[in-house]
């Protein structure tokens, strides 16, 4: 019996290891493409393209593929994907010159990891002819190895403040206008019912707006090129100081919560009539959920924005002005395994080209070649875009910064700061598990 | 499965089978064949690349140094494995000997009812099986919502109890204590299925003879029916033992609705985090490793019993 | 006799009781679909669909994608059930009624294939079926879910295959009939209720199966349900989830399987009805 034991495993053994030798020999067939100077042309190549969730609306997408085939005769085909999946299937589907998607949007937190492994061609030669230095430059630089450019910036939304004027008149309150203030007003509107400010205890995103705003940092780049966790930093440990006491003051919402729909909480309720929160902060797409209760033509519920009860306003940065808040938006970059190469930088130009960027601007996204900002319009949401937007700051550009969000780490560190945990001890330990990381 | 007849068969093999039967290696050679490819290869491969730094980089081409036991080391070092190790340990002793006490309570009260309500019973348990997961997570998370759940809602009115936005999911213990309730929910169906179906194989001779015995309920259950369906029940049990062991779905969903705090991981989480969430491949697949070590381990004695018994 | 009837009763009662517990959840996922999602977000529960509509239902299927999974998803699991309990059968088949050389092997090694670990296997199984250009494909899939399925089912089958002797094919044969005839006249009606209860488990793990199909299945066309469903789940820029569309969704992919259900069930009563194993 031994002996047929020790042959069924050799045999399994044997069988998997040959499997295993025809496909990482497969791993190496990625070859890098050829940069489309000259050469094959993009005619009739059908190209795939991956967006991230839905933000991209259906009359860009039927835009592009309408434009993509009159300029090359080949189908482009839009797949979407849920930001929560995407990390895996972008790991698995970019090295695989069968099927990787040919362009891909990517988060502008996951462009430096991807970027650094080499998942991306060099478009270089196409930075003028796409925009040059009218590109949003923050998001140009975390596309940046090497002094090459691999990703692009899509598009940038940005986070600002919706509150009640009703509940504000009503305390006698008006919009503050340091960060300090914000602090005290939001503090003296919160009721056992209704939070001044509602944000989630672990909601980092909306959180490090605290630590920027006092001059703080997630993480910096030594002179030896490494990368490392700055939590501990004075300034950063003054901004968490601040976010604690906010958050205790101010927000009943749950430590463990994160940013998802903090919406909800800013309508009136359906069962009190009355609001949970009398401040949010969201990003600028959030406004089309902010408002009363009504149904459209079909019968499906939606919210109007009501201008007496609803209003807007950046936050404010600590000597006033406006603070740094999360930089919000993706890139957008050709993969290197595709053998669609030309197809892929067709679509590029089509995506940078002026109609798309003004169509970009009036469906709210915030275009990545600057010069067509003013597409956005003027109402008071372009307005708080473009202010809050031109203030943000992106995560940093460190090579494992995939890896850190992935891991669920900054969660964890701002639901315990906010449980109301030893700041410095916190900052300490999680600047060890996040210097692990960041370096890929 | 009935108690002398298979191995009176197994003793009397009838003259022609003596020489070597070839027959058997062919019925065997589609589920060898299989097994091989469908699950070999993935399984060669995560423990190959257990002893090498697997990370995206090596995805897109970089080659993978050996670093041998490194990543084992890095582990076995860490204390919030081991925390993790815990959890998990204790919460799928629990969740699994529930499962099996209800679903064998179920199993017997399928058998021990009149065929109308059985069928009623079968295809509530069915429904409940075939519920996808998604759904059933996204129920049971509205069911156990702080604001908008029933629970909170029923619970509420018992007077005397103060259960007005209570978070369920806010401490570890009520976390996994919810975890435990679905899971058991979830899991109960199958056990009960597989058990009924076993408790069909029980010759009603022998129930009769019992009666004529004069054996009460309880003899008849624990020195009759149990010892005959018990190959099931090691089978059925040591299934749970390994899911529960490495449950993550329901958990990674309810850590969405609550927090994702390493508090409230067990090993399934665990690994997902490490592997697609920090991309540390060959740390994540040595964490398998060691997890498959463990499960070998808390089943062991299990596994040797049925072999026992099967080679009888 | 008074007292067999009332505990007769009592249990019934609560067969009865349990079974409604149980299938709360999936009353409260149906009765949710016909609510709008501003109606799920109020904190005083809905207990009854009254005033609901169909509209959900409507939204959800107005695509056609449903269908498109369906096909996929009822594709995927009737190959998946088919060969699982085949090759399973087969080899239940094999260590139940021989004996022979490396039997104890492949039964341990049967059961340790079961406690591997499948968590970061995904890498190692997209690599695997890309290679043979396998992706979104029926059979690319199918090959990984068979393997997972197999291990457990030859166990349950070899314990049904155990439990009808062969004497009673050996009876049949001296009657005059071939091995084979026998087999299949005797033995095979009364291993249905194993049978069935296999089917149902692989149809199963194929039919919700989510992990394996977001890596293999990469392409809208050759998505199987829940993938679809997942696809409601995400909020997007403009709107958030509608929870009620979800819950239609959701519905929607349950009802075949209580179809398929609907339609073995009567096998597995009829294999007992039939079933004088010992007489």
């Amino acid at each position: 019996m031994k002996k047929t034991m020790v042959g069924i495993a050799a045999f399994a053994t044997a069988g998997a290891l040959v499997l295993a030798g025809c496909s990482s020999s497969d791993d190496n067939t990625t070859s890098p493409a050829p940069s489309a100077t000259g050469g094959a042309s993009a005619e009739g190549q059908n190209i795939t393209l991956w967006l991230m969730g839905g933000d991209t609306p259906d009359a860009l997408r039927d835009y592009l593929k309408t434009e993509y085939a009159a300029a090359t005769g080949g189908t482009l085909t839009i797949e979407e994907q849920d930001w929560g999946d995407a990390l895996s299937k972008l790991t698995t589907s970019l090295p695989d010159s069968e099927n990787t998607p040919d362009v891909t949007e990517i988060g502008n937190t996951w462009s430096p990891t991807f970027t650094t492994v080499g998942a991306f061609s060099d478009i270089s030669d196409m930075y003028e002819e796409l925009g040059g230095a009218s590109l949003l430059k923050s998001f140009v630089d975390v596309g940046i190895v090497d002094g090459k450019n691999y990703a692009l910036p899509y598009y940038f939304g940005s986070r600002y403040n919706f509150y009640r004027k009703d509940v504000y008149e009503a305390a006698g309150v008006s919009v503050p206008t340091t960060l300090q203030e914000f602090s005290d007003v939001t503090k003296k509107l919160t009721t056992s019912d209704m939070s001044g400010f509602y944000i989630g205890g672990s909601d980092w995103r909306n959180g490090i707006s605290w630590i920027f705003a006092n001059g703080g940092d997630l993480a910096k780049q030594g002179d030896d090129g490494k990368w490392v966790s700055t939590l501990s930093d004075p300034n950063s440990i003054k901004g968490l100081q601040m976010l604690q006491d906010l958050y205790k003051n101010s927000s009943h919402a749950p430590v463990g919560e994160f940013d998802s729909t903090p919406w909800v909480n800013i309508n009136d309720n359906e069962s009190t009539g009355k609001p949970e929160a009398a401040t949010i902060i969201a990003p600028g797409w959030a406004h089309w959920s902010i408002g009363d209760a009504a149904e459209n033509d079909n019968g499906d519920p939606i919210n109007v924005w009501n201008d007496e009860k609803n209003g807007v306003f950046v936050l404010p940065g600590v000597d006033g002005g406006v603070a740094p808040v999360f930089a919000g938006g993706s890139n957008i970059a050709i993969s290197a395994a595709s053998k669609n190469q030309e197809g892929a930088r067709e679509l590029m130009k089509i995506i940078f080209s002026a109609d798309f960027q003004n169509m970009l601007g009036q469906n709210g996204l915030g275009p990545a070649n600057l010069d067509y900002a003013s597409s956005l319009g003027d109402d008071q949401f372009a307005e708080a875009l473009r202010t809050s937007a031109a203030g943000s700051k992106l995560t940093p550009a460190a090579p494992g910064w995939a890896a850190v969000e992935g891991s669920g780490l900054l969660e964890e560190f701002f639901g315990k700061v906010n449980a109301g945990g030893d700041i410095p001890a916190l900052a300490a330990e999680y600047d060890g598990k996040i210097s692990a990381l960041l370096n890929g | 499965m009935s108690v002398a007849t298979s191995r009176h068969t197994a003793a009397t093999v009838t003259p022609r089978r003596k020489r070597r039967p070839v027959l058997p290696y062919w019925l065997l050679i589609p589920a060898i064949a299989i097994l091989i490819v469908g699950t070999g290869y993935p399984t060669a491969w995560q423990l190959f690349n257990s002893f090498r730094e697997y990370g995206l980089a090596q995805q897109f081409g970089k080659p993978a140094p050996w670093v041998w036991f490194d990543n084992y080391k890095e582990l076995l070092g860490d204390s919030q494995f081991w925390a993790v190790v815990l959890r998990s340990l204790v919460f799928c002793g629990v969740t699994a000997a529930v499962t099996l006490i209800i679903g064998l309570g179920i199993a017997l009260l399928m058998a021990a009812v009149g065929r109308t309500v059985r069928i009623i019973l079968q295809i509530s348990m069915l429904l409940a099986w075939a519920m996808p997961v998604v759904a059933s997570m996204t129920v049971w998370t509205w069911l156990f919502d702080r604001r908008r759940g029933v629970i909170n809602y029923v619970l509420d009115m018992i007077p005397g109890v103060d259960m007005y936005r209570f978070n369920w999911l806010a401490e570890p213990l009520t976390f996994f204590f919810v975890a435990s309730v679905i899971v058991t929910w979830m899991s109960v169906p199958f056990v009960a299925f597989s058990l009924y179906a076993g408790l069909t194989q029980v010759p009603e001779e022998v129930l009769e003879a019992t009666d004529l015995d004069g054996a009460s309920r309880t003899q008849r259950l624990r020195l009759v029916i149990l010892p005959i369906i018990r190959p099931v029940m090691s089978i059925v049990l040591l299934l749970q033992i390994i899911w529960d062991l490495r449950v993550f779905t329901q958990i990674t969903i309810l850590q969405d609705a609550g927090s994702s705090a390493t508090e409230f991981d067990l090993l399934g989480t665990y690994i997902y985090k490490l592997g697609t969430g920090s991309q540390h491949f060959g740390t994540a697949a040595a964490a398998s490793v060691i997890v498959l070590i463990i499960t070998l381990i808390v089943s062991g004695g299990y596994v040797w019993r049925i072999m026992k018994e099967d080679s009888k | 006799m008074n007292r067999r009837r009332g505990r007769r009763i009592g249990l019934s009662i609560l067969g009865v009781v349990l079974a409604l517990i149980w299938v709360f959840p999936v009353y409260w996922m149906i009765n949710s679909s016909f609510l709008s999602n501003r109606t799920l977000q109020r904190f005083t529960p809905t207990w009854l669909p009254f005033g609901g509509s169909m509209r959900n239902f409507k939204a959800v299927l107005a695509d056609g994608s449903f269908f498109n999974a369906l096909g996929m998803s009822i594709a995927v699991a009737a190959v998946t059930v088919v060969f699982a309990v085949l090759f399973a059968f087969l080899a239940a088949i094999a260590i139940s009624r021989f004996r022979f050389r490396g039997r104890a092997s492949f039964v341990l090694a049967v059961l340790l294939i079961q406690m591997l670990p499948a968590e970061a296997l995904f890498i190692a199984q997209y690599k695997m079926i890309a290679s043979v250009n396998l992706l979104n494909t029926v059979i690319g899939i199918s090959i990984i879910y068979v393997a997972a399925v197999v291990p457990f089912t030859v166990w349950m089958l070899r314990g049904f295959v155990a439990g009808v002797p062969a004497e009673l094919e050996e009876a049949a044969m001296v009657d005059g009939l071939s091995r084979s005839r026998a087999f299949f006249k005797i033995t095979f009606p009364l291993l249905m209720p194993g049978l069935v209860a296999s089917s149902i488990y692989a149809f199963l793990q194929a039919w919700n199966e989510f992990t394996v199909a977001l890596v293999l299945l990469t392409k809208d066309e050759s998505q199987t349900l829940p993938l679809w469903l997942r696809g409601f789940i995400q909020a997007s820029a403009t709107r958030e989830t509608d929870w009620g569309q979800v819950m239609a969704a959701s519905t929607l992919v349950a009802v075949p399987v209580i179809i398929f259900f609907m339609f073995v069930q009567g096998r597995i009563s009829s294999g007992l009805v039939s079933g004088a194993v010992k007489g």
